[in-house]
Formats: structure tokens, C-alpha cells, sequence
């Protein structure tokens, strides 16, 4: 890179606007919620035809029930209205940002109400105690671009931050290739308003039990959040972006354990694996190395120009101990492209199969060359096509199976995936990262969590959701007898 | 469309639609993981915030018409919104082909609808003006005279009289051949298009100006019509097919080193004249024919970067031009920095990029007619976006872009003059600049 600032997001988030009165698709019978909804919030609020309700029925990785009505609140008492609502009406509720995320978290298990919280987009920067008060709906790049004029930013960049919302973000505790040296997004929460399986409103702060903390990552199955206050960060004053390519995936690993090891500490380390690099040349066209078996995308920042560059030359060094080829972004606009080329990943992925199982695994960094080897032999030995990529600095892998249901077995699949989970859990990791259990991962739960411990999550889940009203059949399996 | 002997996998479209436009809607709904990045690009989507206004909401809505689980009046309102600007193609990591879904919906779904007679008229008038440049000519000017009463007619009439030009000046039908100035280089068929001859004939003359300039000849074939875009995208997929065999038979591609358009709108028409015919006998023809298919200012742009671009003459003073990417020029032919590179050629031009450059004008064919509340909202905030950056003069490529961002520009009461990018280069060359 030539100059020395941080690479600008390349477009613009566009945050969407209040509806407004323009003509509705007519149809369907109206529920009973529906109609006490729109009584009660107006119709602007609340939608009931089937074209409308079909709608807010997944996310980016599953299909879940239809909702009986959906409502698009404007404020916390909007949503205070809502949940009362339902809670008459004896029906589920589950909470939904932009539906850009991976686990199935805002895909209902079964019909009810879903609150889209997609109009609440409030954001206020307050420059001095460096904090944004961000309302859920507020898109996740909004709040670096609001924040930039003050000389601040807010750093977790989940790889949809033009599409997700900061509330989706806190239910799924997102993260993103900033997360290894500056944290995932509960790591920036100040404090919390949410409403309550009751609709009664609270306000937390991180101090005396931290029941905000326990929010952020529950999916809505403990509360819906409605207002965050968000710490914003001075941007490190400059940036070194740099690719390395490698003939093995198990050297890319290698090479980032031993240049960590060595002292560097990247702000960003992320892996692809070749069908991944394909699938995305496929669409952008940079002319990234396509017969590598993996690839390193690193940037190194801060504010002192000498120690950004001697950690990157570190990087370097472990990249050709290791076998790779190393290429240094040479400006701002190619470095961009390469962190375009990373985000789009995971959608561009549909180009080999049209449906996949997706995993979010965190392994120890140590083991790092053995485990990504070890899932890359799974997959060669299973015969169906499975992909490796992720925010390898901090062991956060996303091996990915794709399918297609009419011609391979979904059993396969799944003994799969469940092989590439235990490949996590026997070298002392964890299912989630960043996406969430959602109702991806709600299978592998009783392996990775033990009895003693879900039940202890249960009896949490009880205190909070005592009808077991909010975002029903997410994150925990369900209770033993 | 590689997508020959495949078999779609999520989605039963083509059990309920066993035909060529089946198999395209198919395969375009089969490519959509529904990661939602089409989202923030879309333009309704920016405007209303919910689900249904989306790409992606819009993909689920057609695949349940299409598989008979949604009735066509409950998901219409939504898509009829669509401004098919393609910004979501753009934007999406699949590959999903967005453009040629919606095309081919539309076509299917149309004569299915039931409009209120005044609609019906409505559409039919649009259709039948339009692609006709003398009666357009005539109905624009005496639509000029209409203007001052404009504020006192019904939304329907008063949207198309917004966005006429104080002035409407007269026809210049342009030659059938021009020669080439100096020695000949290459030989091209050109599209002369429809609304544009009526309101804005310096286009053609400018492009005939320049490209002789470089020493290409121009043919513009007999028979040629409209590209007939405007019929498809509005779902009169019949009338379309006439005016797209109308101009298959016109032009023959072997003869010509391209086939050029001045209009991004047609352009990208003819760019899809194969998905329109796929599966039909011309199908191949059609593919011969959009293979040789280039914007003029991708042809110019080839000529640039092989050094082969007649020089230009500076600008009289440094000259600050914004160059607003039309969408069917950007997104849907994917061409982006030729027109910037050609103004760039210009010595003292400085090229503004404009914010929000991706959304879209509110133009959109004949979208500005059909859906004037957004159109407006775009329209304004296009104008808005373009003048924020104080450009000294405002380029695009696109005729129905052009009047909606001189339109909305004149009423925000700036008078930057809007130009295509031919025209720039036209006066560069002559020195006028």
C-alpha cells in the first residue's frame, strides 16, 4: 500500500428508509394477531398478506416457518406492543435484523410473530465519550461511516456489514477478520436496552451482573434488544495488506501460527482454500492465483509506520518458511479489492453447489495445521465437496459442504459435518465463532456442551423466557427428560 | 447462460414451466443462496426498508408464483416496483442473473394481469409512442405546449410532461452511411434508438461525428427499430419479439466489426436478445448477434486502450465533469470505466465520482411513468447526489437517465448542463470544449 491510511470502504452503507404509504399486495385471510397488530400499531406496521410473510421466513442459510403477521416497529414501545400482543395470542416470537446471517437464527421453527427491526435505524455518535447509541436496525457499516468524521470507528466487520444490522450482530455475537486483534462485536457493547418476554423494558450496563453479556449471542431466545451503546476506537493510523499463496493447506496454517508465534500481531488473517478462490475469480475477476491449494489475506496496522511494516515483514518470513509466494498489496484500491474478494466468500459459493452446510468452528491456534489437514482429508475421503475458509488467526474456520440434494445423500452431508464438528471438539474447540447455533448447529450441541452445563443454560432460559415464548428452538437442543 | 442439461434444484419452476423462458426463470431463481448482499443495493429496498422491496425478497415472491403457491395479484405490487436496474447483479456473489428472471417474469405474468382499463390505455400508449421517434416528436412537443397545466393534470399524465425539455427540438433523421474521415479503420452497423431521436437528436450526430472522426464508417441498416426493450420489460413479451426479429433481420453481424448503441437502456436490450429467444429457432442467430453488440462508449474505450483514439483537443479551461453511471451501462453491461477513461482523455477534464453512484436515477425505461412516487424520491436524491460534488458539467450515457437528471437537477435550480458522454467528446474534438 503507498499511502498510509486506513482503506476506506469502497461504497457506501445505505441504510433504508421508513416505508411509505404506497399501494399493498392484497390477500390472504387476516389472523387474529394480525388484526389486533394492526389495530394497534396501524397498518403501516404490520404485515399480513402472503407475499409479505413469506418474506421474513429465513435468512441467509435457512427456510424456516411462515410467520402469522410480521411488525416493523419504529421505536421500543412499538416492539413493547408487539410482544404483548403475541404473548396473548400464546405465539412465538423471533426477532430478525436483515437476515444476512449463517445459522438459522431469525429462520422460525414454527409459526408466530416476527419483529423486523429493519426501521428502527436511529444512530447517534457521541464523539467525546467516544460511544454510538445505535437503535438494532442501524446497518453495521452506518456506524463506522457516522463515526469516521469524528476520527473514530467501530471495528467488528462481519462480511455482510453493508447487509447486517447491529442488532442482528449482538444476537449472534458477530465477528469478522478485524475480531483477531480488536475483538468481536460483544466486545464493544457499553450497554443494552432490551425488552423482555413480559415486554417489560430494561436497561443494562456491564457492571453487576452481566446480563448484557449474556443477551449478546442469545438469538433473541432471552430478550429482544432494542437500543445499544456501542465503544468506538481512534482508527490505527496506518495499514499493510499483503497475499501469500501456498501449494498445501496445512503450510497456510504453519505459516500463521509461526508468524504469531514470532510477535505479529495482524489485524486481519484470512485463509481460503482453492475452490473458494475459484468460486470467487468466478465473479470479480482479479486475477488471484487459481491453482493455489490455499490462500493468506493479512493486513498489519497501527500507528507507528516502522512497526506496522517490520510486523508485516514478519508475516512474510513465516510465509516463505513455509512454501508461499508473497505479494504485497501495492495501494489502497487493490487492497480494497482484496478484502471485497473476502467478504464475498461465502455467497459466492453458491457458483460450485447450489446448497451447502456451513460450520463456524474456533480451534486453539497450535493445532491449526493438523485440524485444517484433518477436515480437508474428511472431505477428500467423503467424495462430496467440501471447502475450508476463515478468520484463521484466531482458529475461526468456516468448512463449508456443498450439495446438491437430488443427486447426494443428505445423510452424508450431515455425518459429515458432524465429523468436521468432533475434528473441533477433540482438539479442544468450539462450534461457534461468530454466526451463532442458530438451528445449524443445535445437533452437535450435546457433544460439545455437557449435560451438566445445558442444564445450568436451561434453567437461565427459564428465568428469562418462562413460556418458552422467545425465538423458540434455537441454540440449545432440547431439554432431556 | 451455461446452464444447458442442468437441473435446477431449489425450485420446481420447470415442472409448472417446461419452456425455454422456464428453464431461464429457473436457473436464475436456482442460483440465489439468499445471502441478502443485494440488499443495500437496491434502490426500493433503500427506499421502504422491508423484505418484499428487496432482490431477494423479490427472487422468493416470483419462485412462489411460478410454483403456483402465491397468487400473482398478492406479490405484483412488489415486483412491479422492481426498477430493473440490475444494481443487485452487481452486487451478488452468485452469479444470480436477476435481470433476465424479472424480464421473463414479466413477460409470462403480464398477460395475466388485470389492469383497470385507464392502466391498460396507459401502458398501451407508452408502448406504441415510444419505439416510434415522429409520433414521440409530435406528442413531445405538443406535450411541451401541455407543460405550464402540468401541475393541474392526474399523477398519470403529469409525470411524463415533468420530464419533458423546455425545449423539444426538430427530427434530424441521421444519413444511412457515413464515411470514414481519413483512412478507413473499421466498419459499423449503429442503432439509432427512439425516444432520443425526438428529444435529444445531438446524440446520434455526435456519435456519427466521432466515430468518423476515428475513421469508422457507419452503417445504420434499414429495417431497424426499436430495440424493443421498453416492450419487455413491461412484460409485452410479444410486441417485443416482433421488434427483436424486426431488428435480428436488419442487421447482419458478419458485416460488421460491431453493432453500437448510443443508449445504455438499448444496449443492454440487445445484449439480451439470446435469453429473450432462448430456446427458440433464432436463438443462435440471436447470440451471433448480441456477441458483436458494444456501447459506443466501450468501442471508443477498445480504441483507447489500443492506443488507436483519434487525440482530442483540450478543454478551454479545466473542466470538472461528474459522470453519473447509467445502470443499464454499469450493471447490466458491466461497463464502467471506459466512459471514464475517454473523459479522462480529454486534457483538463477531471472526472467527479458522484456518492451513492450505484443507485439508480429513477428513470429506469419507463419506470418514470409507471411509478412516479419513487421515481421522484430517486430522482431527487440522484440530482441531489450529483450536484453535492459541483461538477461543471454532468455526463452519462443513457437518454432516459439524462431527462431525469436534467429534470430534477433544473427544479433543485442548477443550471449544469447534462450531456452524454459523446457529446463531451464531440465538442472536445471540435475544439468547443
Amino acid at each position: 500500500m503507498t499511502s498510509g491510511k486506513v482503506a476506506q470502504p469502497e461504497k457506501q452503507a445505505l441504510t433504508p428508509a421508513v416505508g411509505t404509504g404506497l399501494p399493498r399486495s392484497k390477500g390472504g385471510s387476516l389472523h387474529p394477531l394480525a388484526a389486533t397488530l394492526t389495530r394497534t400499531l396501524g397498518p403501516r406496521k404490520v404485515l399480513s398478506n402472503l407475499s409479505e410473510r413469506l418474506n421474513y421466513r429465513y435468512d441467509a442459510i435457512a427456510f424456516g416457518a411462515t410467520p402469522l403477521a410480521v411488525v416493523l416497529p419504529e421505536s421500543t414501545a412499538d416492539v413493547v406492543a408487539a410482544v404483548k400482543a403475541a404473548r396473548a395470542a400464546g405465539v412465538p416470537i423471533v426477532g430478525r435484523g436483515a437476515a444476512s446471517g449463517l445459522s438459522g437464527g431469525a429462520a422460525p421453527t414454527e409459526p408466530g410473530l416476527v419483529i423486523s427491526f429493519t426501521r428502527m435505524t436511529r444512530l447517534e455518535i457521541d464523539a467525546a465519550r467516544r460511544e454510538a447509541r445505535a437503535q438494532p436496525g442501524v446497518i453495521t457499516l452506518a456506524v463506522t461511516e457516522a463515526a469516521r468524521p469524528h476520527g473514530l470507528i467501530y471495528p467488528p466487520d462481519p462480511a455482510s456489514f453493508r447487509t447486517s444490522t447491529i442488532g442482528g450482530n449482538l444476537g449472534e455475537n458477530a465477528g469478522g477478520p478485524l475480531c483477531f486483534k480488536y475483538g468481536v462485536t460483544g466486545d464493544y457493547v457499553q450497554g443494552l436496552e432490551f425488552v423482555d418476554a413480559e415486554g417489560d423494558v430494561h436497561t443494562l450496563t456491564r457492571d453487576t451482573y452481566d446480563l448484557a453479556g449474556l443477551l449478546i449471542g442469545s438469538e433473541g431466545t432471552l430478550g429482544l434488544i432494542t437500543e445499544a451503546t456501542l465503544r468506538l476506537t481512534v482508527p490505527p493510523r496506518f495499514t499493510r495488506t499483503l497475499m501469500a499463496h501456498f501449494a498445501e493447506v496445512g503450510a497456510c496454517a504453519e505459516a500463521v501460527s509461526a508468524a504469531i508465534a514470532a510477535g505479529a500481531v495482524p489485524s486481519k488473517l484470512e485463509f481460503m482454500d482453492r475452490a473458494c478462490t475459484n468460486a470467487i475469480e468466478d465473479y470479480l475477476h482479479l486475477g488471484l492465483p487459481r491453482e493455489a491449494e490455499a490462500l493468506l489475506l493479512v493486513d498489519t496496522d497501527g500507528d507507528d509506520l516502522e512497526t506496522v511494516e517490520e510486523e508485516r515483514a514478519l508475516v512474510e518470513a513465516a510465509c516463505r518458511n513455509a512454501g508461499g509466494t508473497v505479494r504485497r498489496a501495492e495501494s489502497d484500491a487493490e487492497a480494497a479489492q482484496l478484502w471485497q474478494a473476502r467478504r464475498s466468500v461465502s455467497p459466492a459459493l453458491g457458483r460450485i453447489r447450489p446448497q451447502r452446510m456451513n460450520e463456524d468452528i474456533v480451534v486453539p491456534r497450535s493445532v491449526l495445521p493438523e485440524v485444517v489437514r484433518e477436515i480437508r482429508a474428511l472431505g477428500d475421503a467423503s467424495g462430496l465437496h467440501l471447502v475450508q475458509f476463515g478468520h484463521i488467526g484466531d482458529g475461526n474456520l468456516h468448512p463449508n459442504i456443498l450439495f446438491d440434494p437430488r443427486t447426494e445423500s443428505l445423510e452424508a452431508v450431515h455425518e459429515l459435518a458432524h465429523e468436521v464438528a468432533r475434528v473441533a471438539i477433540r482438539h479442544g474447540g468450539v462450534l461457534s465463532g461468530e454466526h451463532g447455533i442458530g438451528s445449524m448447529k443445535l445437533a452437535f450441541m450435546r457433544e460439545a456442551v455437557d449435560a451438566e452445563t445445558l442444564a445450568a443454560l436451561w434453567r437461565v432460559k427459564h428465568a428469562l423466557d418462562p413460556q418458552g415464548a422467545l425465538n423458540p428452538g434455537k441454540v440449545l437442543p432440547p431439554e432431556l427428560a | 447462460m451455461g446452464y444447458e442439461g442442468k437441473v435446477p434444484v431449489n425450485n420446481d419452476i420447470l415442472t409448472h414451466h417446461p419452456d425455454g423462458q422456464g428453464e431461464v426463470m429457473a436457473h436464475a431463481v436456482d442460483a440465489c443462496v439468499h445471502c441478502g448482499f443485494c440488499l443495500p443495493a437496491c434502490p426500493t429496498y433503500a427506499l421502504l426498508g422491508d423484505e418484499m422491496d428487496s432482490p431477494r425478497g423479490r427472487i422468493v415472491l416470483m419462485k412462489e408464483v411460478l410454483e403456483g403457491a402465491l397468487p400473482l395479484y398478492d406479490a405484483a405490487p412488489h415486483l412491479d416496483r422492481c426498477l430493473g436496474c440490475q444494481a443487485c447483479v452487481t452486487a451478488c456473489p452468485s452469479g444470480v442473473p436477476y435481470g433476465e428472471l424479472i424480464t421473463s417474469f414479466r413477460g409470462w405474468s403480464e398477460p395475466q394481469r388485470q389492469r383497470s382499463p385507464l392502466d391498460r390505455a396507459k401502458r398501451a400508449a407508452i408502448l406504441k409512442i415510444l419505439p416510434a421517434p415522429r409520433v414521440f416528436s409530435l406528442a413531445a412537443r405538443v406535450g411541451q405546449f401541455a407543460k405550464p397545466l402540468a401541475p393541474l393534470l392526474p399523477n398519470a399524465l403529469r409525470s411524463p410532461l415533468d420530464l419533458l425539455p423546455e425545449h423539444v427540438p426538430a427530427m434530424q433523421p441521421s444519413a444511412a452511411f457515413t464515411p470514414a474521415r481519413g483512412q478507413r479503420r473499421g466498419r459499423v452497423a449503429f442503432l439509432v434508438g427512439c425516444a432520443q431521436q425526438a428529444l435529444t437528436p445531438n446524440f446520434n450526430a455526435a456519435t456519427l461525428r466521432v466515430l468518423a472522426r476515428n475513421g469508422i464508417e457507419v452503417v445504420i441498416p434499414e429495417g431497424q427499430g426499436c430495440c424493443g426493450a421498453a416492450a419487455l420489460h413491461t412484460g409485452a413479451r410479444d410486441e417485443a419479439l416482433k421488434l427483436v426479429r424486426a431488428n435480428l433481420a436488419a442487421f447482419n453481424p458478419d458485416d460488421f466489426d460491431a453493432i453500437l448503441s448510443n443508449a445504455a437502456g438499448c444496449g443492454a436490450g440487445l445484449k439480451e436478445y439470446p435469453a429473450i429467444l432462448h430456446g427458440l429457432p433464432d436463438e443462435a442467430q440471436a447470440r451471433a448477434f448480441a456477441a458483436k453488440v458494444q456501447d459506443i462508449s466501450e468501442y471508443l474505450g477498445g480504441l483507447l486502450e489500443d492506443g488507436e483514439l483519434e487525440p482530442v483537443l483540450p478543454a478551454s479551461r479545466p473542466l470538472t465533469v461528474a459522470y453519473h453511471d447509467a445502470c443499464h451501462l454499469a450493471h447490466a453491461q458491466g461497463v464502467r470505466s471506459a466512459p471514464r477513461a475517454l473523459l479522462r482523455a480529454i486534457p483538463g477534464v477531471t472526472v467527479l465520482e458522484v456518492p451513492e453512484g450505484d443507485l439508480c436515477c429513477g428513470s429506469a425505461g419507463t419506470y418514470n411513468l409507471e411509478q412516479p412516487e419513487l421515481a421522484t424520491q430517486l430522482g431527487i436524491r440522484k440530482a441531489k447526489n450529483i450536484l453535492s460534488t459541483q461538477p461543471d458539467l454532468i455526463a452519462s450515457g443513457n437518454i432516459g437517465c439524462h431527462t431525469q437528471i436534467q429534470s430534477h437537477a433544473r427544479r433543485q435550480g442548477s443550471p449544469v448542463p447534462v450531456m452524454h458522454t459523446i457529446e463531451v467528446l464531440d465538442l472536445a474534438y471540435r475544439g468547443e470544449l
